[in-house]
Order: C-alpha cells, then structure tokens, then sequence
C-alpha cells in the first residue's frame, strides 16, 4: 500500500486525515484494558481493534526485551488476529511502548506504524477548518476531533467573535495571530458539563468581553453562582462583528441558559441543542422531567428558522458527520430530514417527544458535575485534573447516538 | 511505615514500558521470598504493575506508595519474588 509521509510514525494530524479519508487499517492498543475502555480511537466507521496490555506481552511473552516479547507474544497468540494486508497502527497511552510494539510488528513483517504521543496526544490535537472565508466573512470551526468538541470563531473586518472556546487556547491565538484578527468577545452558548471552556481564560488574555446566559451562571446541581466576571445575555441579543450581526437566541432545555447564536440568515450556531445526526440530552442538569418539555419547544423554534441556514453544532458523536472536508455542518432543511431526534419531534406530540427525550437518556456521567462546577468558578483544576475529567469522548446526546461506535473485536 | 526490601531498582526519568522490563529482569535476579523496591516518576507505572502481578506467576505486589521529591511525585512499588 503506498503511503505519503513516514509510514512508521503517525501523527495525531495524520490519524485524523486517514480517519477522514476512510483509509483501512487495525488499532493493536496495548494500554489497560479500563483506559480502552473508556477512551478509543473512533473513526467514520467502526476501526477493527484489539487491546492487548502491553505487560500482558512482555509477561506472556517472556523475553528480556520489549521488543523480543512482542514478537515472541504475537507468534503465539496472536497470528490469526492481526491483518497481514493493512497497515497496523500502535497505541499506548503517551507513545512510547507503542514504539517497541510496532517495532517487534515489523519484525513478524507487518506494516506497523506507531501513533506519536499515543493517545494523550490524540486526545489533545485540535484542527481547525474554514466553512466559509471570503474578504468580508470568515467562520472557522475549529475541533478536538477525540472528544467530539466544536467552537468557532467568526471573523469579519478583523475584528472577530469566539463562540464556545474549549479548553486550551492555542488554537484560537494561532488563528487570530495568522489571520490578522482582533477577539472583541467570547459567547460561551451554555455552561458546559462535557468539557472545560476556554471562555474565561480567553478572554482575560486577550482583553475581550465574555458573554453568557445568566441562567447558567449558577451551578445547577449545587445552587451556586459563579465566581468570574460575566456579561448576560438577553434573548435577542445582538453583537456586532466587522461589518455582520450575531443574535443570542435563548433555547433552554440542555441547559437553562442555552443560546442558539444566529450569524444573518445563513449560519445558526446551536450550540447544544441540534447536532447533525442527533439532539442534546436535556438531563444534565439533574432536572430531566423538568427540563425536556422546554428542550421540545425550544428544538421546535429552531426548525421555524430558514431552512437553508447552515447548523453549525456544539458536539459530534461520530466522525461520520463531518462533510468531505471534515467539516460539521448541514442545512436547516437537511437535518429536518435525517436528523433522529427531529424526525421524532416532527411527528409526536409535546408529551410523545418529552417521553422521548426521557427514555433515551444514555448514562449519567459523574465527571460532568465536577466539570460544570469548574466551568462556574467553584473548583480548580490543574492539567492532570483536567485531562483526567475530559478523557474520552463527550456524552452531550441521546443514547441514539452512541449505537455501533467503536470496533472492537475482543 | 517503612517497607523493608532486599534491591532497590531506580527507574525515575525513564518512560513506560522501561520501569517495568527492567523490574522484571531485576526480580529474575532475586531469590524467593525478596522483595524489590522500584522507583519510577511514570505515573502509569502505577496501574501497571497492578496488571502485571495479576498475570506473572512468580510475583506479588507488596505495597505501592507515592512519594513527593522536590515538588515531584515518585511512584514506589514493592514486588516480592514468590517462586
């Protein structure tokens, strides 16, 4: 099979392009078997996998070396589970065993090639993508593709708007630095539970406003309210960037203080409330009876918008929503169509979608109530802390979403 | 509480797998009934060794501390050779 660039190593970049592109190739990941557990390599479609610890191979194996037990391991248990015919990509949790892996691979004459930074820097890559850049607009959607996390920056006049920034700003800084682009202000659409937002921090460092719902300035679980500065948002709301207008739209239901943000007719960014093949849970909060019949009439005013907008989401459960460019986005009109969770709201009843909602909630995530409470202010967490609280994918969407997600074979 | 041991390996500053292949070609060295201390600054190291014992036939993990050096956190794991 011909290969651009190193065959041997792969970067976080490179995984992502082949992920995209569909290429054919089998995940050998030699980390804990809780760690696979938790947190994967997912690609369009299901990836052939096989999670073997990596002490299982030395043990078992029984050499010195790593490398002599990987081979001698593999030879034993493992000949009729690995593909001579694709390439056989090497996963550990930082990079490093995964080297010796891929290397004793080689050596059986397999294609192995090694994921640089293991799966702490798959977790961590970022990539950023233009949906649309002409002289007076541009909207990235930038990604952390391992955790199914959106944000964007919208820019016009050089003068732009940072809409749900995750956690590490680097992206957005690059961004704005090699496109020439001021941050005015940053819109977080809801306080989030998935993930650590960016929001505060990105706006200290960059001068600029940070923009949220009141109602989510206050710690739903615990009833505390936050402890950094904040303006609030009004239903209707409008911001202005270079020469374009973004109206705060309030949609409660995945949170209280949920906005959907609307750039002219063309893009509505909806934060977490209509993703591409699916809808926002609206249990987060704790409150899942109370909440769900105001996500229904919120989801409902969403779709009397234009049909032709472009929805630009907060969350992907799947890499198979991303366009041919890698891009996440749909027409208004398209996600009526295909989307599970509004062809359901399209054809129940109120109390049919909120008996919906409430039997496809997938499982309650502890780590969110943590998350929520550092989003507010009341909780610190250094980087171990943080990655640790935003391993793996999110689990912002109905349980509809999370059907034949990975590949695994054992 | 100090945990009495035969051989001290040091593995600080060396990343996974390392700590653990040369704990295993230390224990080979080591008579039935010692006990090897290892030190190791890879945090996985923790979860590991845990794993390991499960599967080889001739060790036990005595005990396991964390220690912190100079700001920095040293993973210990006492493995006694049984057989």
């Amino acid at each position: 099979m011909a290969e651009r660039r190193n065959d041997e190593v792969w970067t976080a970049e490179d995984l992502l392009e082949r992920l995209e592109r569909r290429d054919k190739f089998f995940v050998l990941d030699v980390r804990n078997r809780d760690e696979f557990g938790r947190f994967r390599i997912e690609g369009r479609e299901p990836l052939p996998a096989v999670n073997v610890p990596y002490f299982e191979m030395l043990e078992l194996g029984g050499k010195d070396e790593m490398v002599d037990s990987v081979v001698a391991y593999v030879e034993q248990h493992m000949a009729n589970q690995l593909p001579h015919a694709l390439p056989i990509l090497s996963v550990c949790a930082k990079g490093d065993t995964s080297q010796y892996v891929a290397q004793g691979l080689r050596r059986l004459g397999y294609a192995s090639a090694n994921l640089k930074g293991g799966m702490k820097a798959w977790g961590l890559h970022y990539a950023t993508r233009a949906v649309v850049e002409t002289p007076t607009l541009a909207v990235y959607q930038v990604s952390r593709p391992a955790r199914g996390c959106l944000s964007y920056v919208v820019a016009s006049a050089g003068k732009a708007v940072v809409i749900d920034p995750l956690r590490h700003l680097h992206p957005y800084l690059d961004l704005a630095r090699s496109k020439g682009l001021t941050i005015e202000r940053v819109i977080d659409t809801h306080g989030h539970a998935d993930h650590i937002s960016g929001g505060p921090a990105l706006a200290s460092q960059t001068g600029s406003s940070y923009h949220l719902h009141p109602y989510d300035a206050i710690h739903p679980i615990d009833v505390l309210p936050a402890t950094f500065p904040f303006e609030p948002i009004r239903d209707g709301q409008i911001f202005s960037v270079g020469q374009h207008e973004l109206e705060a739209l309030h949609i409660p239901g995945h949170t209280l203080g949920l906005v959907a943000v609307r750039l002219d007719g063309r893009y509505l960014f909806t934060g977490d409330s209509i993703f591409i093949h699916s809808i926002a849970r609206p249990d987060l909060g704790g409150k899942a009876e109370t909440w769900a019949p105001l996500h229904g009439r919120s989801l409902r005013k969403l779709l009397k918008l234009p049909g032709r907008m472009t929805v630009l989401p907060g969350h992907f459960s799947s890499l198979d929503e991303a366009d041919d460019k890698g891009i996440f986005a749909a027409s208004l009109d398209d996600v009526k169509q295909s989307n599970d969770g509004l062809l359901v709201l399209q054809r129940e009843s109120e109390d049919g979608f909120v008996r919906y909602l409430l039997k496809s909630l997938p499982r309650f995530i502890p780590e969110y109530v943590d998350i929520k409470r550092i989003n507010a202010g009341l909780l610190a967490a250094d980087e171990d802390a943080a990655s640790t609280l935003e391993l793996g994918k999110n689990v912002c969407a109905l349980s509809q979403a999370y059907k034949d997600s990975s590949g695994e074979t054992t | 509480m100090s945990q009495s041991f035969d051989k001290l390996l040091d593995a600080r500053g060396l990343n996974c797998p390392m700590p653990l292949v040369n704990a295993r070609k230390e224990i080979g060295k080591l008579e039935p009934g010692q006990v090897l201390k290892v030190m190791a600054t890879d945090r996985g190291s923790v979860a590991d060794f845990q794993g390991w014992v499960k599967i080889a036939k001739n060790v036990e993990l005595v005990a396991q501390e964390t220690e912190s050096v100079d700001g920095a956190s040293v993973y210990i794991h006492y493995v006694k050779r049984t057989t």
